[in-house]
């Protein structure tokens, strides 16, 4: 278990300043006759690291596409800062310090290590960005410093198409460093890494969430659901069933069936 | 000879100024447009009712042009934030229909399918340039500022932008691309850049009607861009190169029956065509393997 998971899970609640940042209240979403997301309400908490859990097919991506606004709730709210969200643009949402990663990645396949990272912290849409050469040189170096922590530092030049896997899973996240979000919405950011490289994944996600920064994470693998959670959040098939400490959600008999099956241990 | 070669020459240019615009888009922006021809069109009809009615001065002739044709290109902007791949091309070409029957229906701008005659020369500090050499040098100057203008614009900001949205159009939302805005400034600026091709050909011609702007006029731009290799600098120079040298190339065999030319030529470019997206589907430029400009994700 984290320090920095004990030090949350000693005390019941979460503490005091930890404000809420990110609001769902009440939200359903239906594709047909399936309802997708069905009555869900959760708080994302400022520096609070919050983990979506549940079977393939609870709703946890389409949570996300919601909350980015990729897909339009059909009823409930959700409330940025005690603002609502709905209706806005994805990348105007996007532009209020939400980042998220895609669970197929998504990179910029032809374009190199450096150019998927520069291009993201260019978010003005219009023919140049402000600030002129000092701005791009002060860019340049951020995305040098990103790549160092993300051990791409030797691939600049390399496309993105010809990484390998788990280079490719480091530049999803230095893509999201670069986007200097309040909020990140990881989807399996982890899944498919080696012990060394989800180390190095880990060790990334902390220091930044020591730094203030609140995610939400889906994940499967429970040794990172430990690893890493303050809260966890247990979804299935659209609903909500719990959304507490690790420990009370992991401990729940009843989850442990619907997650993996009667045959629990 | 040389009134020929000349005239090649200048030709080469104008329709390299075509090509390198609609790479701007294809290759970049993941906009496949077989309406390009339009926006060729539109320049070539604004110049010449501009140079007939108030100025052939080029530098007031050629920025008229560029403007209503980036006016115009919003209508092909607007179904392009809507769809994407073959979707597109299907609605590019409703528009290219649309656009050819404009060209000859109008007649009081476009003279109908007699088209504009008697198109003044271009007039350059109040020089007529009437000279093949003096032409081609315009055209050349023209092909080198929209060169230049394209790939500055390729390599800032903007052109990353484009390359994003090409690869991702759902990563770039997410990490807040207004791609709205993003693909309609590209293709605005592909449209007036390849209205100053436009504006060019009417004065070189000092005649124009609608069959220099037909659909086979689009798709031999595209078959240029796709040959030479989409997405790549050079690319569009390469292919537009060849495919106006080998029509010449043809004629100078001997042994080929003259009146059948025109058919061999067709064969030739619909097996270069066929074998090369087979052997070389990124061009000759584009390195072999690579599909540019292809849309993966939505």
């Amino acid at each position: 278990m984290s320090a920095l998971h004990a030090s949350i899970a000693a005390h019941d609640a979460p503490p005091p300043d930890h404000d809420v940042l990110l609001s769902i209240r009440h939200l359903r979403k239906s594709f047909g006759g399936l309802k997708v997301t069905d009555d869900v309400s959760l708080d994302l908490r400022a520096g609070i690291v919050t983990t979506l859990v549940g079977p393939n097919g609870a709703g946890k991506t389409t949570l996300f596409n919601q909350i980015t606004g990729h897909l339009q709730p059909d009823a409930g709210e959700i409330l940025w800062q005690g603002r609502s969200l709905l209706g806005k643009k994805h990348f105007q949402i996007a532009r209020l310090g939400l980042a998220r990663s895609f669970q197929d990645l998504r990179l910029f396949d032809q374009m190199t290590v450096l150019e998927n990272v520069l291009t993201v912290m260019e978010p003005v849409s219009w023919l140049w960005q402000p600030g002129g050469r000092n701005g791009r040189s002060e860019r340049l170096d951020r995305v040098h410093t990103i790549l160092e922590r993300t051990g791409l530092a030797d691939k600049a030049d390399t496309r993105a198409v010809d990484l390998a896997y788990a280079e490719r899973k480091f530049l999803s996240m230095a893509r999201i460093l670069a986007a200097d979000a309040r909020i990140w919405l990881l989807d399996e950011p982890a899944s498919g890494l080696d012990r060394s490289s989800y180390e190095r994944f880990l060790e990334l996600l902390r220091s930044e969430v020591q730094k203030g920064l609140t995610v939400c994470i889906i994940e499967h693998n429970l040794d990172i659901v430990i690893g890493i959670s303050d809260r966890i959040a247990f979804l299935d098939q659209g609903r909500l069933l719990a959304d507490g400490l690790p420990a009370q959600v992991l401990n729940d008999p009843h989850l442990a069936a619907i997650y993996f099956g009667d045959q629990a241990p | 000879m040389l009134a020929y070669l000349l005239n090649l020459a200048t030709l080469i240019c104008i329709n390299a100024v075509l090509a390198i615009t609609l790479n701007f888009i294809m290759g970049y922006a993941g906009i496949f447009s077989i309406a390009h021809a339009i926006f060729f069109g539109v320049g070539a009809y604004t110049a010449a009712y501009f140079a007939l009615h108030a100025s052939a001065s080029v530098f007031l002739a050629i920025p008229v042009a560029m403007l209503i044709a980036a006016l115009i290109s919003l209508v092909l902007a607007l179904p392009a934030l809507r769809v994407r791949g073959e979707y597109f091309v299907a609605a590019s070409l409703g528009l290219q229909v649309l656009g050819v029957t404009v060209f000859s229906e109008w007649k009081s701008i476009t003279g109908g399918l007699g088209g504009v005659i008697g198109i003044p020369p271009a007039d350059v500090f109040g020089y007529d340039v009437v000279d093949p050499v003096a032409f081609l040098a315009l055209a050349a100057t023209c092909l080198v500022i929209v060169l230049i203008a394209t790939t500055a614009l390729l390599r800032s900001s903007f052109g990353r932008n484009l390359k994003a949205i090409r690869d991702s159009e759902s990563a770039a939302h997410a990490f807040g691309k207004n791609v709205a805005v993003i693909k309609t400034l590209s293709v605005m600026l592909s449209s007036a850049l390849a209205a100053v091709a436009g504006a060019l050909y009417a004065f070189y011609m000092g005649f124009i009607n609608v069959e220099s702007f037909t659909l086979e006029t689009s798709v031999l731009l595209m078959a240029m861009v796709i040959i030479g290799g989409t997405g790549t600098v050079a690319g569009p120079i390469v292919g537009t190169l060849l495919l106006m040298l080998l029509p010449g190339l043809f004629s100078y065999m001997s042994f080929l029956p003259q009146t059948e030319i025109g058919s061999i030529q067709q064969i030739a470019y619909g097996l270069a065509m066929v074998l090369l997206m087979i052997y070389r589907p990124g061009g000759i430029v584009g390195s072999g393997t690579r599909a540019a400009g292809k849309g993966k994700t939505a």
